[in-house]
């Protein structure tokens, strides 16, 4: 541990909790937008945003009609601040939704298997959204031509024949990373790269070779941008 | 035979992505394929039968050939069925999210074209107007749980909370925190964003940038 270290920490602690909320969200969301994967999801920061978001909601709602013109006019900075917390949550929750609708059945054998970690893959409500949607679209192809199909031919799970029906999302995509600690030699699987990941560097790699690394499914020494 | 009329199915398919509406569901093709996928099974079992449970495909390599060609052919015609059905069901999807009424529209086209004769069908297969009507109910559903942030609210990161709005379309009356407007035609107003964002979307105001 050297100077710096301490210094970082120091920061940390000084910056309040909500300041930090909203940096991690921000990082969140955009980490969600730019990694090819669905992320775990935050319940502990969500919780806290969403709380925050009714209490200023309630607060509002408790000051208008208020003609002040002061209380007015912090009103509407408040508002403003409302607005914009609240369309991070929506493209967040809407990025994550477009993954899901993607690719349910791999997502859905992913969050199963994350189950007993601390961190589950999707929310209460995001699985529920899954596979009732998953059921919706079973019945809609079974009433609209699989019921007529052969039974050996109906799943739609089927992983037989050569080619899986499980569609995955692309782990090699390219994402652009930034590194928060210094990592070390990384060598990128299939190619014979090998580049060393210094703090502050700036880097294009494949999601599949970072991944361990970034913040939300590894270590958190790297965040997406 | 073998795959001619889903290559037609996938193809519209692929056209369905890049139209602005829907097209009229391809009732008769798919009908076809489905047709053709159950000809094929019975083709598979006619060939099996006579060797009964005893298929050695070493032995016989022209029988395997044309079973295996039947059954690429099925697979084959169950994927096109499937990224079919599947691209008609990601458009429905959308619709829903954007608050667009797909029944209510095709209602109100029936409508129009009762005079001008029965031309106007229905573009949704029975089972894809069910299907709207489910995965709106389940939108709602999640939808419901997220009130405070309103999911289906504009995805354009906000710059005012205030917007200049132009009225195209008597709204009649809406409710503010600072009290009510009444929406007339041609008028203008400056009014908070989050109040009127639904109706902008519907079509019945316009903003002025």
């Amino acid at each position: 541990m050297d100077i710096d270290d301490l210094l970082a920490e120091v920061a940390v602690d000084s910056v309040p909790r909500e300041l930090r909320d909203l940096q991690e969200l921000t990082r969140c969301w955009v980490a969600e937008r730019v990694a090819p994967e669905i992320l775990p999801w935050p319940s502990e920061l969500m919780d806290r945003v969403l709380d925050r978001i009714r209490r200023q909601i309630e607060l509002v709602e408790d000051q208008t009609g208020d003609m002040n013109p002061k209380t007015n006019f912090k009103l509407i900075i408040i508002q403003t601040e409302l607005e914009r917390f609240k369309f991070l949550v929506r493209s967040f929750l809407r990025a994550r939704l477009n993954k899901i609708d993607q690719h349910p059945l791999h997502i859905q054998s992913l969050h199963d298997a994350s189950l007993d970690m601390l961190q589950p893959l999707l929310s209460h409500s995001e699985y529920q959204y899954l596979t009732s949607h998953q059921s919706l679209l079973a019945a809609h192809y079974s009433t609209s031509f699989l019921g007529q199909f052969p039974a050996s031919l109906q799943r739609l799970d089927d992983i037989t024949g050569g080619i899986s029906m499980i569609d995955k999302p692309d782990e090699d995509k390219a994402v652009f990373v930034r590194v928060l600690r210094d990592i070390g030699d990384i060598a990128v699987e299939g190619t014979d790269r090998r580049f060393n990941m210094k703090r502050g560097d700036v880097w294009v790699v494949r999601w599949s070779a970072v991944k361990k690394w970034a913040i939300g499914t590894g270590t958190g020494d790297l965040e997406l941008i | 035979m073998y795959g001619e009329a889903a290559n037609k199915l996938v193809q519209n398919a692929k056209r369905i992505q890049s139209l602005p509406h829907l097209p009229p569901y391809a009732s008769d093709l798919s009908r076809t394929i489905i047709r053709e996928v159950r000809d094929l099974d019975r083709d598979v079992s006619s060939i099996l039968a006579p060797f009964g449970s005893s298929f050695n495909p070493s032995a016989d390599p022209s029988t395997a050939c044309a079973l295996l060609v039947n059954h690429l052919c099925m697979r084959r015609n169950k994927r096109c069925l499937l990224a079919y059905h599947k691209v008609r069901a990601s458009k429905l999807e959308a619709y829903c999210w954007e608050g667009v009424d797909v029944l209510e529209q095709h209602n109100s086209k029936e409508g129009e074209g009762g005079l001008a004769g029965k031309k106007d069908e229905s573009s949704l297969s029975p089972e894809e107007e069910e299907y709207v009507r489910q995965y709106s109910d389940l939108l709602a559903a999640y939808k419901g749980q997220w009130t405070d942030v309103d999911l289906t609210g504009s995805l354009e990161p906000p710059r005012d909370l205030f917007i200049d709005v132009r009225v195209l379309k008597d709204a009649g009356e809406i409710q503010t925190e600072y009290g009510s407007i009444t929406l007339t035609k041609n008028s203008q107003f400056y009014v908070r964003h989050g109040d009127v964002e639904r109706l902008i979307a519907q079509g019945y105001l316009q903003r002025l940038s």
